[in-house]
């Protein structure tokens, strides 16, 4: 329940700000355009365009989103109030993470719209759409799970954002290299790590067991994570 | 209320707090005062649950603050240093989110946020951007938010901190009025506060507590050290050769200023009355007095004493 209270308030602290308005305009462009192209007669009545270069902007948008989070609340003070209040580290690590996830998922919602339009105009295949929102979904909360723990780290919002870029672009750009260039046995580990590898069976259509476990698991990870750090405050 | 013992905290090898044993009973207004990293703070966070101690035990209400975390930060309301608040927020929002953090519900709220708006005076402010509001009124928000779940133990980090004096008497006619109530836990290094509202005091200086009492208590230990501060119009090293002489004199200090002589005088025995000794040396020599006066010691002269000094060594 009071996890809940903290994930409306961080929700509704994001509209608190002009900046949540350009990032969704700005946003809502991109997928348009992105959209636009693949919206002609002859071509597939699917979002794979779409879902494939939304996964690639929320490597900028993840951080941007979480950055404030834990490192504002640290650097203002407001942290104090917050955790003498009658509430345990796991809801506040969870509700944090709710909020972001909510204001995400917001982001995204525009491109229902998208949605609609194949509808009228074709006749979409509405599996791999629904796969790939519930994978869009799953990634952009793990991302959002790296950047709620990256901010409980510091108070500079700047530093939370390059902690949590550069996470996710181990997780996605090194380890593709990196598979490459380690032994077959080890890159096949990298492959595994690889959040686009992972991605792709949603983009098929498919929801496969194993990568709903790797999300998960990822956001459980750096969910216990952030929570163990917040905590250590009281550690001695 | 509060019950703490061998209290130890340090952040890496700086010891901040040096092991307290404070006892504050219901009902009292406890000032605690120290100079600048002195420990102030770091105590009041342990108290609050914010962060453990190194070693030691405090129990608030009964519930020790390590284990039973949960109850002490219920009953508790906290108002850390420099009111650190939501800028974003509506100063009705503001509340209402710890309201229901407190596990407050809806009509509850509203009735206890009507309720602090009058005596906090928010009444214009309560639909304001908290970013916009000047100190003193982040000040009442800070206040009432701390108040809101009525807590019983009313624990206030440097409440009237860069507050100009209006808000300051209003801040402290409000803890005054609270206090009959509650306990209340105050932090400050501004001694007149301490004097008008608190019914104790405790000195904390290098992390220890250097002295503990009412101001009353406090201040007549030191009754007795008062000085006699003697003007006249004469030669300072005369004044001074002259004055030395008289008896019950222990030191005296002489210094010139637009032509008059103004002597301060320790007398010898602390008990002892000195003045009319003075009074008929000066008489004796014809000089012209222009004021003859004791100075009773006051808190900050106390405080003064007993930080100034290495830790421990007051009595």
């Amino acid at each position: 329940m009071k996890t809940l209270i903290i994930a409306q308030r961080e929700l509704s602290s994001f509209f608190y700000s002009p900046i949540a308005y350009v990032v969704m305009a700005l946003f809502m462009v991109l997928a348009g355009m992105l959209f636009r192209p693949g919206f002609a007669s002859g071509e597939p009545a699917e979002m794979r365009i779409l879902f494939g270069a939304t996964v690639w902007v929320l490597i900028g948008l993840a951080p941007a989103i979480t950055m404030r989070l834990f490192a504002e609340e640290q650097r203002s003070g407001t942290i104090e109030t917050l955790m003498t209040s009658p509430v345990t580290d796991a809801q506040v690590v969870i509700g944090k993470w709710l909020g972001a996830l909510g204001f995400y998922a917001l982001l995204l919602s525009p491109t229902l719209v998208c949605v609609v339009l194949l509808e009228i105009w074709g006749r979409p295949d509405y599996g791999p759409i629904v796969t790939g929102y519930i994978g869009l979904l799953l990634l952009g909360g793990l991302y959002l799970a790296i950047g709620t723990c990256a901010s409980v780290l510091t108070r500079n919002q700047i530093i939370a954002f390059v902690i949590t870029l550069v996470i996710i672009l181990v997780l996605t750009v090194v380890t593709h290299f990196l598979q490459f260039l380690l032994p077959p046995s080890w890159g096949k580990a990298m492959l595994f790590l690889n959040v686009n590898h992972q991605y792709e069976a949603f983009a098929k259509g498919l929801i496969d067991f194993a990568c709903v476990t790797y999300f998960v698991s990822g956001i459980l990870l750096f969910l216990v994570i952030a929570a163990v750090g917040l905590h250590s405050r009281r550690w001695r | 209320m509060i019950e703490v013992r061998q209290l130890v905290k340090s952040y890496g090898p700086t010891l901040a707090v040096a092991g307290i044993d404070l006892d504050v009973a219901a009902g009292r207004i406890v000032g605690i005062l120290g100079p600048n990293g002195a420990g102030k703070t770091t105590t009041l966070r342990i108290l609050t649950c914010f962060m453990p101690a190194t070693s030691g035990t405090a129990k608030v209400n009964g519930h020790d603050v390590f284990r039973e975390s949960a109850q002490v930060r219920q009953c508790i309301g906290y108002l850390p240093e420099n009111t650190p608040l939501y800028p974003e927020m509506r100063v009705d929002e503001h509340l209402h989110y710890f309201g229901r953090l407190y596990g407050m519900n809806r009509a509850t709220r509203v009735r206890r946020i009507n309720e602090l708006t009058d005596r906090c005076g928010l009444g214009q402010i309560r639909r304001r951007l908290v970013g916009q509001l000047s100190k003193g009124n982040r000040q009442r928000v800070g206040l009432a938010q701390a108040m809101l779940h009525e807590p019983k133990l009313l624990v206030l980090d440097e409440p009237t901190i860069g507050l100009d004096p209006t808000q300051i008497t209003e801040v402290r006619r409000l803890i005054a009025e609270l206090g009959e109530k509650k306990t209340i836990l105050l932090s400050t290094h501004i001694l007149p506060e301490v004097e008008r509202t608190c019914d104790d005091v405790v000195i904390i200086h290098q992390g220890r507590i250097a002295a503990q009492g009412t101001p009353d208590q406090l201040k007549a230990r030191l009754r007795s050290r008062g000085r006699t501060r003697v003007e006249l119009k004469a030669n300072p090293v005369e004044v001074k050769k002259a004055l030395a002489e008289v008896d019950g004199v222990g030191a005296v200090a002489t210094t010139a200023r637009d032509g008059w002589c103004i002597a301060t005088i320790d007398a010898e025995d602390e008990e002892r009355d000195i003045r009319p000794a003075v009074a008929s040396a000066v008489m004796s020599r014809g000089w012209q007095l222009r004021e003859l006066r004791h100075d009773s010691p006051s808190l900050e002269e106390f405080f003064i004493r007993v930080t100034s000094a290495p830790a421990g060594e007051v009595t």
